[in-house]
């Protein structure tokens, strides 16, 4: 990268912009600030940034339907910020493509590593899936449709490859159980979750040393799975 | 009694008149006639008086029948046995007569009196049907019954865990006793204080619900009946109503909690968020001195904000309490409006306050909770109207309360946002876009001024913006002078 990522941050509150403005500024993103959807959407068409942080709970827009505008124009990545306990705003908003998301209150460190990998995939988006791709100490080889862990070979299944395949691709973001059950059993089977909680189940018995204490494959209850690539982490 | 002695006066003159008219001036002996004449008298008498009043008539007329015209006139003697016979049949059928009339007197007398009473009745089932508040709702059907039927007590009594609920409403004072009053009787009387009561049991299909004690009148046993049947349909509808008042009030409860922990969701998160990222922000050695200034300046003003956010919640916690009490004395409305200006001198910096106060009287009041919710209105203008914009807060002692009026110069309050301002958690169309205000203020400035019987309300000003009022009922002085009020 040449020039600094452009950062669009849309939030309806003067003192989290007054926050946050200046600690992007300082890990050197260049920072416009919108309060409204409204604005949020003028800005974008404008200048569109490189990725924008959003605010879910803004006071002319609900920030999934600017989520959702923004999505019919472009790929650029979107971390949603919210307030809301409700999960159901969140998920809405990663399934319109969303790329991530930070519920207040939040540390600036939890922020940042989420721009951070939503902007990697910017970059990484257009890599063929083809030889190995390594993750930690697991390596995924796309040819032989399998896993590696140091020398020894994890036999996978083709809905299991398939799916930490998917993952894989989308290391250190959220995916959510609609995005994964709509990738790999097809749009009927967005309803039926207890095929992925047996599908997680098998591949975390497979590429986790201790699958009841995972630490590729995690969590994010009630919205959907993580695969990271910083294990240990502490999420 | 007078109108049956003037009634039997009337009867005895109107024998006495026929008798004198046929002996001094008409001159008739046939004795058909006389029995016959007196007869008609007898009828008349019959069905428009009591019964005895027909039978003195009757004996008085045979007597003077038989003194006046019976030969030998002028004794009571009968020398023509066939006499006799005429002289009782008369008699006889003037009794009978008396007796039939008065019987079908008795029978209009009863039909009026069941139609009072079904009138009563019905009126009393529509005093039911009418009553909404289900707490009072049983006194008052006590007090309907005795009003509707001129009763001088009635009770109901509800049994409840052993012992027994009495609703008693009537003039009459009663001690029930309640080791006498059983469901499992049908009607019955016991005495209480030399007064007989009647007691009957209130019954929904067949299942008693309590009981109807009435003393006073003699009530018939089926009006008593269907009374009580009215009574118990009355009680389950006022249970039921009861019931459906604590759903309501639950579901309301239940509501607000979501609506407090909503709110909290947002209020404190979004404060939280920025403390803790302007907090690490100072940490970092990134910041020129005014990034510096002004992220820790950030911290203070959101730490403010919090802290106004737990008042709100402690204040709102004790108006529900009720555990706000007042505190009156006498006071200088500029003072009250100096101190709520200080309590939100923070959300008023970016505007400019204009305070015309007329008047020297003082009023006595508690200056606490008045400033208490003037502040609140004034932190609600300053979030509203756009900054540097005028607030002109305005006082008015008049005799009897004074008024504080806050006016803004915002874009005034919604139509449809009106009636609801003051209503917990509510947030308008246009609070909606503002990221601060928790929907707390409005609702405790009025129940801070309820403690005082104060009233606020809010309204839009014809030349723009809104302007929201403070009543409060006050004593005032006039010019004060320091022994006034010492």
């Amino acid at each position: 990268v040449t020039r600094p990522a452009r950062i669009l941050l849309v939030d309806d509150d003067v003192p989290i912009q007054r926050a946050l403005a200046p600690l992007l500024r300082s890990r050197g993103y260049e920072v416009e600030v919108a309060g409204t959807g409204g604005d949020a959407l003028k800005a974008f068409a404008a200048h569109p940034p490189d990725l924008i942080v959003l605010d879910l709970g803004l006071p002319d827009l609900e920030g999934t339907e600017v989520c959702r505008r923004i999505r019919a124009d472009s790929n650029l990545p979107i971390v949603i910020l919210t307030a809301r306990g409700a999960e159901q705003d969140k998920v809405a908003a990663l399934d319109l493509g969303a790329d991530d998301y930070v519920t207040k209150p939040f540390g600036p460190e939890e922020l940042l590593a989420r721009i951070r990998v939503a902007l990697r995939r910017v970059f990484s988006d257009d890599a063929a899936e083809v030889g190995r791709v390594r993750l930690g100490d697991l390596t995924i080889d796309y040819d032989r449709r399998r896993a590696v862990r140091g020398e020894e070979d994890i036999r996978l299944t083709p809905k299991e490859f398939e799916l930490l395949a998917l993952l894989a691709r989308n290391a250190d973001r959220v995916l959510t159980h609609r995005t994964i059950l709509k990738a790999i059993w097809g749009p009927n089977a967005v309803d039926q979750p207890e095929h992925l909680w047996v599908l997680i189940s098998q591949l975390r018995k497979k590429i986790e040393l201790d699958p009841s204490e995972p630490r590729y494959l995690l969590s994010e209850p009630w919205v959907g799975y993580r695969f990271t690539t910083e294990p240990g982490r502490g999420e | 009694m007078f109108r049956d002695l003037s009634r039997l006066a009337a009867a005895l003159a109107a024998v006495a008149l026929v008798t004198s008219a046929y002996v001094g001036w008409l001159n008739v002996t046939n004795a058909t006639m006389v029995a016959l004449s007196f007869l008609l008298i007898v009828l008349v008498v019959a069905t428009t008086s009591r019964l005895w009043i027909a039978v003195v008539t009757s004996v008085t007329a045979m007597l003077s029948f038989n003194f006046f015209f019976l030969p030998p006139v002028g004794t009571f003697t009968i020398a023509d046995p066939q006499n006799w016979v005429a002289l009782f049949a008369f008699l006889a059928v003037s009794l009978v007569a008396s007796n039939l009339s008065s019987v079908a007197r008795a029978r209009t007398d009863e039909a009026l009196g069941r139609r009072d009473e079904m009138a009563s009745l019905f009126d009393l089932s529509r005093d039911v049907l009418l009553v909404t508040d289900s707490r009072e709702a049983i006194t008052l059907l006590a007090r309907f019954i005795y009003r509707r039927f001129g009763l001088d007590y009635v009770a109901i009594c509800l049994p409840k865990q052993g012992d027994w609920d009495v609703f008693e409403s009537g003039p009459l004072a009663l001690a029930l006793d309640r080791s006498q009053l059983s469901l499992d009787a049908d009607h019955r009387s016991i005495v209480v204080a030399n007064q007989r009561v009647q007691l009957v049991p209130l019954r929904l299909g067949k299942k008693p619900v309590g009981l109807l004690a009435a003393a006073g009148r003699e009530i018939e046993a089926g009006t008593l009946d269907a009374l009580g049947g009215i009574a118990a349909i009355a009680i389950e509808r006022a249970q039921f109503l009861e019931e459906r008042e604590t759903a309501e009030v639950a579901r309301r409860s239940e509501a607000l909690k979501s609506a407090l922990l909503a709110s909290l969701g947002h209020d404190l998160r979004t404060p939280l968020t920025a403390i803790r990222v302007a907090a690490s922000n100072l940490q970092a050695s990134w910041l020129s001195d005014d990034d510096r200034r002004e992220q820790s300046q950030l911290v203070l003003a959101e730490v403010e904000r919090l802290t106004r956010l737990f008042q709100n919640i402690l204040e709102m916690a004790r108006i529900d309490a009720g555990g706000i009490s007042m505190e009156s004395r006498w006071v200088d409305p500029s003072e009250i409006i100096e101190a709520a200006r200080d309590q939100v001198e923070q959300a008023l910096r970016q505007h400019t306050v204009e305070v015309q106060v007329d008047d020297s009287r003082l009023v006595h009041l508690d200056p606490r909770l008045t400033a208490a919710a003037l502040a609140h209105l004034l932190e609600n203008a300053a979030q509203y109207a756009p900054a540097r914009s005028v607030i002109t807060v305005a006082a008015v002692v008049s005799a009897n309360d004074l008024e504080i009026s806050v006016r803004d110069r915002g874009a005034g309050v919604a139509e449809a946002d009106l009636p609801h301002l003051f209503e917990r958690f509510y947030r308008g169309g246009e609070a909606k876009r503002r990221a601060s205000g928790t929907g707390m203020g409005l609702s405790i400035a009025r129940g801070l001024l309820a403690v005082e019987q104060g009233r606020v309300w809010g309204e839009n000003c014809p030349g723009g913006g809104a302007r929201f009022t403070i009543r409060i009922p006050v004593k005032t002085t006039a010019v004060a002078s320091s022994e006034s009020i010492a």
